[in-house]
């Protein structure tokens, strides 16, 4: 499968794959009771009903985007974050500590200040998994699972230890940073300033990993890593960058979610995004438009969910359900076209790509071409 | 010293087998499917829909037994499922594994909600729970006697299944075959064994062995579920599969290195150390193991290379 | 060398019935018809992408022909997997061996037949027993607890064999047995070969394109060309002019390249190096060589004689143990890859594949990168300029005679041939001074072949200093201005070009030969 590359026929597996999984959910509201009509049409209440929830679902959308563009821009060069997770922790932690401590600046300062911090915090984590793949070949997809646990656990140490708030009746968590809140752009909903933020970073990843020298390095390097040494690439250094950006960009996520939403660092600061993200980006082929497309869709089914089971008692854990099996189905789709063959045409089976790539590098493991011949 | 002896005392290392048997369980199935070349990390879901299977049965058919046959039961199911994903339609096993935690998650809620009409956890007289396991004979022994005694009847059958597990892949034909399929297929294949075949069994003994995990969870360890209650045991036993190599001696103590030190760090509290800073210790830990097997092999080869240089050079 | 009976009389052990194989795109084998005699020693010769294995794996289960079957001693393959192929005594040794490398010697002969006590146990000891077994029974020594991996490729090619042996095979398939296999190992394996149909009755079938090798080993030949047999002969009515026209179909006669310029300063210089291979093992031994400008210097050496290593440490890819290079006067010995590039060096790598290209890139990619941040084609080094880059593409596309449906194309859908191109395309288009190629045309066709030769002259010509290794002796003959022989990761022997015939310099190759002195 080509990486970075969305054709017709992978949109429309996308299309059948979105409709099986509605499906699935339809029949699963039907199980509880209620009629399919009645949980969608809740669903679409939830997000479009009034501009708060649909500042809500934009800001969801937002935080999934930029997430699973953290996902793309290490995947670009070859490198698997797992490690997102704990990125955004700690990177919030750090945004918010900016403005705890200067609590008394003006939010002109503190701001950027936190937004830098927390790239700086998250990007300097991220390091550390590429660092050990690029120096000692340790893979980046298992360190990074572990790091995410080891960072969550030790934010948590801190905002119940030494940077835990004086406030009354508050657990587990910083002081807070109110002041400093960004500002809505829909009122009473989760929408702030950070769109803006957030829509420059889109624009930036877009920009570098499509019409760029950098993006067209990092590429070949994602896709041939030792081309990439071969042909004078700075391999090392784009991978490490790579995972530093990646890992910069979900710390500036941990800081909008304080700044923007939460007002303060607590344990719950994230609830698995990076991984919603990253399996996002993962099925859009780390496709930058797909992803934005995608995380809209995905946002509106997060929140219209919750809005449903508001409204309707339908358990809104429907949406991870239908989140999922789309997952699973775009996940498996090459292989249900060569199972089907013929159903979507074009593609090749992949056992036999697979064969004739072997039977290539067979071939041209074949030495010593007449080595001999007329020579006696 | 009065606090060390109040920290270092049998309950810490009774604590340790509690808290690592579900780890172990699930440990143990994923070292088999990592064999089979998987890299799984969707334990996290297996065990969870185990935990909320033995729980749902256990209290509609009040009998903790067939809960623990649900559990498994999904399990195969879930094994057979993973296994059609990963190694029938060839789609990442990454993606696969995280999104079957996702659904794992998603499903085990909505079914607590749609079945039992509650939110987040769900406690009741009637789940009927595994029993716990009290030999006379074997309290008697001094130390080793309350140490071992009293445990949940899982505690006991996993110790059982390491030595299986151990069995079956280093003492049996399956087990090569299993390993084989995964350190290198085509040999495999090319001996007229399909390694397809081996990689789906491991996925099922994957998810039997997750669905035992659970099962002990949710009605050995506690009983009830709650919402998410696999609470990263999932990640913890991949953290295991990978520290103990696959190796299910090794992924046993990796997995008792794990409980020991969650279970010291709920007793460290009282002398002040935070239990947050020893529950990410293991992390650490698995990442610079990671790396030292990494390095020394590196290191090994480096050293050859110089040694038969010099030799040559003579 | 023929056996002692005539083997015509002999029953037909395998018989290929109008057999094709398509692949997506690829007609492999057409209407392919072969017998295969009992106790005779079969050559399938051919050249790259010939399909030869390809037929044999149809033999062996792997590749369910499109059209055509296949009988094994009389009865008709049914379905087609190993399984099925082994169970009628059919036993092949793939080119890529296909062991376990964690398990021992014995746990890989036995894989799949293992013996087994009360039923599920696995036999360990007698897995051992019947490797000795075997290797008394055969003469092919192997150590049966060694593990695997710590073994050298001869031996696990005996494990390959002795697998098959104790699957019971009586038709044993070897695919490409010598590339990988030092010349003593090669005379061992003859030995073996020889021994096995001699006294068991043993028919082989051997794969392979050194022609040498089939007038010493086998009783007939069948040759195939472009998915067709061409021909089958008795080895002892032909010899390896006959077979070579018959491989290419018509009679090679390549241009004579026109050399001119003068030989200059030294550019590339090796001093003493000592480079290990993956595993760890010595592989360069201290080779010290010069290559002026102006010249091209060949390295004639086997497969497997330290030549690659040589290679990846002069351009920067391996780690230098000891020694030291120098790149147009500089030190380059700890330079990295991009470092040597930039020292003014251009690279035809060995495998194009792993190494040479970026196949799901398409061509206009592969060939800008490593240019991208020049002018013209992105703006300050940061904003690729597309309409320059493909304009520079196409150019190249053209002049280098690239065939595949235009610049967007994925490499990776390209032949060998054309994804060669791209390589050279992208390293000549450097106007490096220095060129280090290796396998420039292996698995090539031969009009890409005389193209890429012309392009190498040209540079030569130019000035250039090229460093040659090819396992192909006849390019080494035709663009070297001197040659080198490497045995062991050790220069054997030193030449000007027409100072050696092709046949005398096999016995530097093989060690036969050293000459007297260092270089």
């Amino acid at each position: 499968m080509n990486k970075f590359r969305i054709d017709y026929s992978y949109i429309a597996s996308l299309f059948i794959s979105i409709a099986v999984a509605l499906l699935i959910g339809a029949l699963l509201i039907l199980a509880t009771g209620h009629s399919p009509g009645e949980g969608y049409g809740a669903m679409i209440e939830g997000v479009f009903g009034n501009s708060r929830v649909f500042g809500n679902t934009v800001a969801k959308s937002m935080n999934l985007c930029l997430t699973a563009l953290a996902m793309a821009v290490a995947a670009k060069a070859g490198m698997f974050n797992v490690g997102g997770e704990g990125q955004l922790y700690l990177g919030g932690l750090a945004a918010t500590m900016v403005g705890v401590i200067m609590s008394s600046a003006s939010p002109i300062i503190v701001i950027p200040l936190a937004i830098v911090a927390g790239a700086i915090v998250g990007g300097a984590f991220a390091w550390i998994p590429a660092w050990l793949r690029v120096k000692f070949n340790v893979s980046e997809v298992i360190t990074t699972i572990m790091l995410n646990s080891a960072a969550i656990f030790f934010c948590k140490y801190l905002i119940n230890g030494p940077l835990k708030s004086t406030e009354k009746g508050v657990l587990a968590a910083t002081e807070n940073v109110f002041a400093f809140k960004l500002a809505k752009l829909i009122p009473a909903s989760n929408l702030t300033t950070a769109l803006f933020y957030s829509a420059g970073i889109a624009l930036l990843v877009w920009y570098v990993m499509g019409k760029t020298t950098l993006g067209l390095e990092m590429k070949v390097t994602g896709e041939n890593p030792k081309f990439s040494e071969f042909v004078g690439l700075k391999r090392d250094k784009m991978m490490i960058w790579s995972m530093i950006a990646s890992g910069a960009i979900c710390g500036v996520v941990g800081m909008m979610e304080v700044y923007g939403i939460q007002g303060r660092f607590t344990e719950n600061i994230s609830n698995e995004f990076y991984f919603d993200g990253m399996l996002l980006a993962m099925i859009m082929n780390y496709n930058p438009f797909g992803i934005i497309a995608m995380s809209f869709f995905f946002g509106i089914l997060k929140i219209g969910a919750y809005a449903m089971e508001l409204s309707t008692g339908i358990s809104g854990e429907i949406s991870q359900i239908i989140f999922a099996i789309i997952i699973f189905l775009m996940a498996a789709q090459g292989g249900f076209k060569q199972y089907f063959g013929g159903v979507f045409g074009k593609l090749k089976a992949r056992d036999e790509e697979r064969r004739i790539e072997m039977e290539e590098s067979l071939d041209d493991m074949e030495l010593d071409g007449m080595s001999s011949k007329g020579g006696r | 010293m009065g606090n060390l002896s109040e920290i270092f005392n049998l309950g810490l290392f009774q604590n340790t087998l509690r808290t690592a048997t579900p780890v172990i369980l699930a440990a143990l199935g994923g070292l088999l499917t990592e064999q089979a070349g998987i890299m799984n990390i969707g334990m996290e879901g297996m065990m969870l829909v185990g935990c909320f299977a033995a729980v749902a049965v256990s209290f509609a058919m009040a009998n903790a037994l067939m809960g623990v046959f649900a559990a498994v039961m999904c399990g195969i199911v879930i094994g057979i499922f993973f296994a059609v994903f990963v190694v029938k339609l060839r789609s990442d096993e990454f993606i696969i594994g995280m999104a079957l935690n996702t659904f794992a998650a998603g499903t085990t809620v909505f079914l607590l909600r749609s079945i039992f009409g509650v939110k987040g956890t769900f406690a009741d007289k009637g789940i009927i729970p595994l029993p716990s396991v009290n030999l006379p004979w074997l309290e008697s022994i001094p130390v080793i006697g309350p140490l071992l005694n009293g445990h949940s009847v899982f505690v006991y059958i996993t110790w059982v299944f390491v030595f299986l597990v151990w069995f079956l892949l280093y003492k049996t034909p399956y087990g090569f075959w299993i390993r084989a399929a995964g350190e290198h297929p085509e040999s495999l294949a090319t001996a007229g064994i399909n390694p397809d075949k081996m990689k789906f069994i491991a996925s099922i003994l994957c998810g039997i062995l997750c669905g035992f995990a659970g099962a002990h969870l949710s009605l050995g360890y506690l009983t009830m579920f709650a919402e998410g209650m696999s609470a990263n045991r999932g990640f913890i036993a991949f953290a295991c599969v990978i520290f103990g190599m696959a190796n299910p001696p090794r992924v046993f103590l990796a997995a008792l290195l794990f409980g020991f030190l969650n279970a010291l760090g709920l007793r460290l509290q009282s002398v002040g150390i935070p239990p947050d800073i020893t529950a990410m210790t293991p992390y650490v830990v698995t990442v610079l193991m990671l790396v030292y097997i990494v390095t020394a092999g590196e290191a090994k080869r480096r050293r050859r290379a110089k040694r038969l240089v010099a030799e040559q050079k003579t | 060398m023929n056996s002692e009976s005539s083997t015509e009389t002999k029953e037909i052990i395998v018989q290929f019935k109008n057999v094709s194989m398509e692949f997506p795109g690829v007609l492999a084998n057409d209407d392919v018809s072969l017998e295969i005699r009992r106790g005779e020693v079969f050559a399938l010769v051919g050249e790259n992408g010939a399909g030869k294995s390809t037929l044999m794996n149809v033999l062996y289960g792997i590749n369910k022909p499109t059209a055509g079957e296949v009988y094994v001693k009389g009865e008709k393959l049914e379905s087609f997997h190993p399984s099925v192929s082994i169970a009628k005594g059919i036993g092949m040794v793939h080119q890529h061996f296909m062991l376990v490398p964690s398990f021992t010697v014995a746990q890989n002969i036995v894989l799949s037949k293992e013996p087994r006590k009360s039923g599920f146990i696995y036999d360990l000891a007698k897995a051992n027993e019947i490797t000795e077994n075997l290797v008394k029974e055969y003469g092919l020594k192997v150590n049966p607890k060694d593990i695997l991996r710590e073994t050298s490729v001869g031996i696990q090619q005996r494990v390959e064999i002795l697998k098959t042996l104790y699957r019971g095979a009586d038709v044993l398939i070897l695919d490409e047995p010598t590339a990988v296999l030092t010349p003593s190992e090669t005379e061992e394996l003859f030995q073996v070969i020889k021994r096995v149909v001699r006294e068991i009755g043993m028919t082989v079938i051997i794969i392979t394109h050194k022609l040498y090798e089939v007038m010493a080993i086998s009783d007939r030949v069948g040759v195939m060309r472009q998915g067709k047999l061409v021909g089958v002969r008795n080895t002892s009515d032909v010899n390896e002019r006959i077979l070579a026209e018959m491989m290419v179909g018509r009679e090679v006669l390549l241009d004579k390249l026109e050399r001119t310029g003068k030989v200059g300063d030294v550019k590339i210089s090796v001093r003493d190096l000592f480079v290990a291979d993956n595993r760890g093992l010595p592989a360069v031994n201290g080779i010290s060589l010069d290559v002026r400008e102006g010249e091209v210097l060949g390295i004639a050496a086997i497969e497997g004689n330290g030549q690659s290593e040589l290679i990846e440490a002069i351009t920067g890819l391996r780690h230098i143990e000891s020694g030291e290079v120098f790149i147009q006067g500089k030190n380059a010995t700890k330079l990295s890859a991009r470092e040597i590039r930039e020292e003014g060096m251009a690279h035809i790598p060995e495998d194009r594949i792993s190494t040479g290209v970026s196949g799901p890139s398409t061509i206009v990619e592969n060939i800008i990168i490593g240019k991208e941040r020049r002018r013209p084609f992105s703006w300050k080094g940061i904003h690729l300029r597309k309409s320059s880059i493909i304009r520079y593409a196409e150019d190249l596309f053209k002049r280098f005679d690239i065939r595949g449906a235009g610049i967007s194309t994925q490499v990776e859908s390209l032949s060998g041939g054309n994804m060669q191109k791209v390589v050279v395309a992208r390293e000549f288009s450097y106007d490096t001074p220095v060129f280090v190629i290796a396998q420039p045309t292996r698995g090539v066709d031969i009009g890409a072949m005389e193209f890429i030769h012309d392009k190498i002259i040209e540079k030569r010509n130019n000035g250039a200093a090229v460093l040659l290794a090819s396992a192909d002796l006849d390019e080494v003959f035709r663009l070297s201005d001197r040659i080198v022989t490497i045995y062991e990761g050790k220069i054997t022997g030193h030449f000007k070009a027409g100072e050696i015939s092709k046949m005398d310099i096999g016995y530097y190759m093989t060690g036969d030969r050293r000459e007297t002195g260092d270089e």
